[in-house]
């Protein structure tokens, strides 16, 4: 069980997660015991194989395709790398269209304006105030030179699902591949292959308790697609470079683990979190959707004239980790590119913070984070 | 002589060492005294993967026959 420190609560499971307990220990013992390269046929290798085809089989098992499908990587921003890239260079005969929505991670957003670059035309879907993409914009917008439409799963900073089962049909009635980039998502909310219609799905391990440093790309059959990184002839030539078996075993027992209690449980927690923040918190606002289109663990707020960055700082002297705009964006002063993708201002969006739960929260913590949450506007709205 | 299999695991065109990777997580699930009928190719895999295990005193190769289409039947046997 967690133990409670108010010096150290982490309300960023968006950006990344705790490992499991089980997960440090298997990577512990892949890296003392079971070093082997998993493409070596001795005795040493073969055992490192045999984590990693565990690891394989477990990611396949939850998204109900088979495990030859499932091809290992760095990381969330390779498999976007790899599914852009990789269509743009291998389907360029047939077309130069691109469809992606505008609240994409950057690794798919700046590797679009990067094709854009070289001679790809993209074009940019538009959202509702809560994030959501409309299937039939996407209709509209395919043409007979469209190649690939990449709309996320589920928004990494509001927290919106979007429909993907109905733009994979789109996709699959004009011919079009789909890619969705479901590291959010992924054991959060179900995903499977087979009512989803996607060609193409970006997974990762450190947003569900797994390792950093290790994701994956699911691939239809079908589809031909242009490795990214070329070498050896390494995950049946998709993707070289030696393994990295410890992050994959991690990655794989992180996915052994999840279940539907610990979503329950996180459900549970964000709903509490909203309703006394928004029955307590004069002005408080929530972005993106609420109930179960939105992700389980993801609260976006804005509160009236607070600045979100002060929020975050004040927080963080309390011990309280959170996070405004995206992780990746933290730091930056200018107003996120998906709160304005919704409509917001851009004074408006930069009141805006993130806050992301887990299976290890607490309502402890909680309410002891929205204690924090009251005096810190109480304090600014005095000196304001 | 036929054997009976309780169990079919195709690895045609799984390269080594993967092939025997997931003969063993397939033999792992599987109770004593079982069979499980691996198709492999010929090549590396016919030579890499029965060594593999048999190095595992758990489980025996009791058969291997070459097939029509040039790929290999192994019978492996839970102990």
């Amino acid at each position: 069980m967690p133990v409670f420190d108010k010096n150290k609560i982490f309300l960023d499971n968006a950006a990344t997660t705790r490992p499991y307990d089980e997960v440090i220990s298997l990577m512990s013992k892949m890296q003392s015991d079971n070093y082997g390269n998993p493409s070596s046929v001795h005795k040493v290798g073969v055992k490192a194989a045999t984590q990693v085809e565990r690891a394989r089989l477990a990611i396949a098992d939850t998204l109900g395709c088979s495990a030859d499908r499932v091809f290992f990587n760095s990381g969330g921003t390779e498999s976007n790398n790899t599914a852009l890239k990789g269509i743009a260079t291998n389907y360029s005969q047939k077309g130069k269209h691109i469809i992606i929505s505008p609240i994409e991670h950057p690794s798919v957003h700046y590797v679009a304006l990067w094709l854009a670059k070289i001679g790809f035309e993209i074009e940019i879907l538009p959202v509702d105030s809560s994030g959501f993409v409309d299937p039939d914009e996407i209709r509209k917008r395919i043409r007979t030179d469209t190649i690939l439409v990449s709309v996320m799963h589920a928004n990494n900073e509001i927290g919106t699902i979007e429909p993907i089962k109905e733009i994979g049909t789109v996709c699959a009635e004009n011919n079009v591949v789909f890619h969705t980039d479901a590291c959010q998502s992924f054991t959060k909310t179900p995903l499977n292959i087979q009512e989803m219609n996607a060609d193409l799905i970006t997974l990762n391990g450190h947003k569900i308790h797994g390792p950093k440093g290790v994701g994956a790309l699911y691939i239809k059959k079908e589809l031909d697609i242009d490795p990214l990184l070329v070498g050896g002839g390494q995950e049946n030539n998709m993707r070289a470079g030696t393994y990295n078996a410890p992050a994959i075993a991690g990655f794989g027992k992180a996915v052994m683990k999840s279940n539907s209690d610990d979503i329950d449980k996180v459900i549970g927690l964000r709903d509490y979190f909203i309703r006394i923040l928004k029955d307590e918190i004069e002005g408080l606002s929530i972005n993106g959707p609420l109930g179960d289109k939105r992700l389980c663990n993801n609260i976006n707020l804005r509160v009236k004239g607070i600045s979100g960055k002060k929020i975050f700082l004040e927080l963080d002297k309390c011990g309280i980790a959170i996070s405004t705009g995206s992780a990746c964006s933290s730091g930056k002063t200018t107003p996120s590119r998906v709160l304005l993708a919704i409509g917001l201002r851009d004074d408006v969006a930069n009141e805006s913070v993130r806050i992301s739960i887990s299976k290890y929260n607490t309502m402890e913590e909680l309410n002891f984070t929205f204690e924090c949450m009251k005096k810190i506007i109480q304090k600014e709205r005095k000196l304001n | 002589m036929t054997y009976q299999s309780d169990v079919i695991l195709d690895l045609k065109g799984v390269p080594c060492p993967r092939n025997t990777a997931m003969a063993i997580i397939q033999l792992e699930t599987m109770d004593q005294d079982e069979i499980l009928k691996i198709i492999v190719d010929d090549g590396e895999p016919i030579k890499n993967v029965p060594p593999s295990l048999e190095e595992d005193d758990e489980y025996e190769i009791i058969a291997r026959k070459k097939s029509d289409q040039g790929c290999w039947h192994l019978y492996v046997k839970v102990l």
